[in-house]
């Protein structure tokens, strides 16, 4: 017989298409499929990148730093979607525009201890940003309380696209006030931080900028690591994250562990504003649409509600990014963003570390 | 009853020692009133923009008090609402200029979104229209990038979402003309400038991805290549107004040898921004270029520490380099002494007057002195010949001045932001 077959029909072709690839994702939801992506992309990039990186080693290292100080910055976003994701199934789309005030509630306080363009670097500019950072932490994390408290808690049983739709009103309104507050244009944030470089043998050079950008978010994230992991609260999170009504059975209380959330994600966010601030000395009121976006993409490419996950996905973004833009079309960035996305969820819908939420 | 009476008599008096003021006015001024229609953004953020170029059509019809026996008079509107331009308002006041039956010709629109919703109903009424200001191609010509100057094929008005200037005019005749050139000629104009002036031969080029920015980004980067210069680098940013980050670009166009940035693209597409990381990547007499869109205030915020060595292109003359054309300045400046009463607009304006009332002279004199129709103006405004402080100025069948004249800005120092450096004739 052999050839005389008739052909599959395209139906059972789909079909057997479909299966492989329930195949594959089952196959691929353990710790095996999580080495075997990070290994695919890994492999990928270095046939992209590695000849060139051969070519031009001092570039490629540029670049790269570029990349990591980038993805540090959505990282320290994501972290953020993540937690809130993980806790309530909510994606807080307000949480860009909570980033974004975080850098605009700095800038008064900033300008209130005189800082400029011109004023020299030195220990007391350190102490100062340490302090505004901190208060700006504080009153950004208890507006995102306070809007937890307001428009989701309400809501905290209503059907998902309820709260979901409250959550895009909120950041329309916060982006309104912002935009009322400083206008259409970007606001100058003062560039204090030192612009000296540190050159790297090659030619090279890693700027001051990039090593406190880079070292702040590693500093934060470890915290928040080792704050979820050991401590009453952060184990009371991970209870109400893994099972909310048993968490509550056990005497932990609900509410408090649920705010606590949103005011660690936004102090953080509020942080990696002040951070982006430093870094670029520009920001818009709208600035936290995007920045948004691909840090939530972040947190759902590394697995919504892991926290290392979102840090890797944050970092990956900022690779891409600045890889693309400097070998590839900038106009075609975000696409290759989010193909890696869809075939990242396509293939493994729980993203490269695993999610972390609750369970049904 | 006796009060308006008297009114009425001053206000003849006042007229009279008006037309006695100026020189050469033509005679007694007792035919009536002919008004020169204003129409331009005057208020709020805009106030820099439409006061300044309102007191160049002012001090042209100060000058003049009068022709040929006709008092002038000014009559502006503000189409600006809530301190914005807007095409809408600008719709309505030009109706208004049209329901004066003594208003013969208008100068303005400033901005070329107004100007679209102001041709149509201008058009149908024969009335001429002026701009000092409008830069925007499509208000009179069907393609928006030359396939010439891009290299590439012909990108006509539809394409970049514009209407084709014929659906502006439904009596299918022209009525509108402008001092002002191009914005297809911003990119080849810099394109000289860069190579033959800062001798740059080496250039990366990135634009907003819009249609004005990839348009002059475009162009220059044609004429670039013609002139025997390279482009290094070349990139688009979609949605640049959400890019934070374009170091990345900038250091592969520095590692392909670039000796100067080209941007496409406005301030609020963060044009300057760009300027603004070229800080620790390029060295400080590295150039920043770009069109008429980086060529404000906001930029030089942006670009904070990188303010000196941006060059902007504006399509319009400067009168401070026309020989010639100090004296009138000098006049202006006396008569309108504060700062802010001169901008950039204000010798346009006061030519596009002049020429106005020239029109409006030889359409007098055609109709035996008396009052001339709407249509015998625009019959001589379209055969304009006339020389003031832009140099010299006709127009094409399109409306279009002859007289292409591109000026270049720069910043040469932080604390007086944008000056005139220089200019390129295209014509």
């Amino acid at each position: 017989m052999g050839a005389g077959g008739p052909p599959p029909l395209p139906l059972e072709q789909v079909a057997t298409l479909a299966g492989a690839l329930k195949g594959t994702r089952s196959a691929l939801s353990g710790s095996l499929g999580t080495w075997s992506f990070l290994g695919g992309t890994i492999l990928i990039l270095s046939v992209l990148l590695l000849p060139k990186a051969v070519a031009s080693p001092a570039f490629f290292l540029q670049i790269l730093i570029y990349g990591v100080a980038n993805g540090a910055i959505f990282a320290l976003i994501a972290l953020g979607y993540t937690m809130v994701y993980g806790i309530i199934e909510l994606i807080n789309f307000a949480h860009g525009d909570i980033f974004t005030l975080g850098a605009f509630l700095a800038l008064p306080l900033v300008g209130l201890f005189g800082m400029t363009d011109s004023t020299p670097f030195s220990f007391g500019v350190v102490l100062i940003l340490l302090l505004v950072t901190a208060v700006v932490m504080v009153i950004d994390g208890g507006i995102n309380v306070a809007i937890e408290r307001l428009a989701y808690r309400p809501l905290r049983n209503a059907p998902r696209l309820a709260i979901l739709i409250t959550a895009v009103g909120m950041s329309f309104i916060l982006e309104g006030v912002m935009y009322i507050w400083r206008g259409a244009n970007n606001v100058h944030f003062p560039d204090v931080l030192p612009g000296s470089r540190i050159p790297i043998p090659g030619g090279a050079s890693l700027g001051v900028k990039d090593v406190i950008v880079i070292v702040s978010a590693v500093i934060l994230v470890s915290l928040l690591n080792v704050f979820t992991g050991n401590s009453k609260l952060g184990k009371a999170m991970r209870a109400t994250a893994q099972d909310r009504e048993a968490a509550q059975l056990m005497g932990i209380n609900i509410n408090r562990t649920i705010a606590a959330t949103f005011f660690i994600g936004a102090a953080l966010a509020a942080a990696g504003g002040i951070i982006f601030g430093l870094y670029f000395n520009n920001i818009r009121f709208d600035e936290g649409f995007t920045a948004g976006l691909f840090a939530f993409t972040a947190a759902v490419f590394g697995g919504i509600g892991n926290i290392q996950g979102a840090a890797l996905g944050g970092l990956f973004i900022g690779l891409v990014q600045a890889f693309s833009n400097a070998y590839f079309q900038a106009a075609l960035t975000d696409v290759w963003i989010f193909a890696i996305l869809i075939l990242v969820l396509v293939c493994r819908p729980t993203g490269l570390l695993g999610m972390q939420v609750p369970e049904k | 009853m006796r009060l308006p009476k008297l009114l009425a008599g001053l206000a003849l008096a006042s007229v009279a020692l008006a037309a006695c003021g100026t020189a050469g006015g033509g005679g007694t001024s007792n035919k009536g009133v002919i008004k020169i229609a204003v129409d331009l953004p005057e208020s709020g953020a805009e106030t820099s923009n439409g006061i300044p170029t309102l007191n160049g059509v002012k001090f042209a019809v100060q000058q003049m008090g009068s022709v040929d026996g006709f008092t002038l008079q000014v009559f502006n509107l503000d189409d600006a609402v809530n301190g914005v331009h807007d095409p809408q308002k600008g719709a309505q006041n030009v109706q208004q200029f049209v329901d004066d039956t003594k208003v013969l010709g208008v100068v303005g629109p400033f901005n070329s979104s107004v100007a679209r919703a102001e041709i149509p109903i201008t058009n149908r009424a024969h009335l001429v229209q002026i701009s000092p200001a409008n830069t925007n191609q499509c208000l009179t010509k069907d393609v928006y990038i030359p396939q010439s100057l891009s290299g590439l094929a012909d990108v006509d008005c539809k394409a970049a979402g514009l209407p084709f200037p014929k659906d502006l005019r439904p009596t299918g005749t022209n009525n509108y003309f402008r001092v002002a050139t191009t914005d297809d000629n911003q990119g080849p104009a810099m394109s000289d400038y860069a190579y033959k002036t800062l001798s740059i031969k080496k250039v990366g080029v990135a634009s907003d991805a819009e249609a004005y920015g990839k348009g002059i980004a475009d162009t220059f980067s044609a004429r670039f290549k013609n002139n025997g210069g390279t482009i290094v680098k070349r990139q688009d940013f979609p949605n640049a107004s959400h890019v934070s980050d374009f170091r990345s670009f900038l250091r592969a166009a520095l590692a392909a040898g670039a000796q100067g940035i080209y941007f496409g693209g406005t301030d609020s597409n963060n044009a300057c921004v760009v300027r603004n990381q070229m800080k620790g990547i390029f060295p400080d007499s590295a150039p920043f270029m770009g069109g008429d869109g980086i060529v404000t205030g906001q930029c030089i915020k942006d670009a904070a520490a990188k303010v000196v060595g941006m060059y902007g292109t504006v399509a319009t003359v400067a009168a401070e380099k026309v020989s010639g054309a100090q004296a009138t300045i000098d006049a202006f400046k006396k008569a309108f002494p504060n700062k802010d009463d001169y901008g950039a607009y204000t010798m346009p304006a006061y030519d596009s007057a002049k020429i106005l009332v020239a029109a409006i002279d030889k359409a007098i004199k055609a109709n035996n002195s008396n009052m001339p129709s709407r249509q015998q103006v625009l019959d001589q405004m379209a055969k304009t010949d006339y020389t003031g402080v832009l140099g010299h100025t006709s127009f094409d069948d399109k409306g279009d001045t002859t007289n292409k004249v591109i000026t270049v800005y720069s910043v040469k120092d932080a604390t007086t932001g944008w000056e005139v450096t220089s200019s390129v004739s295209l014509s």
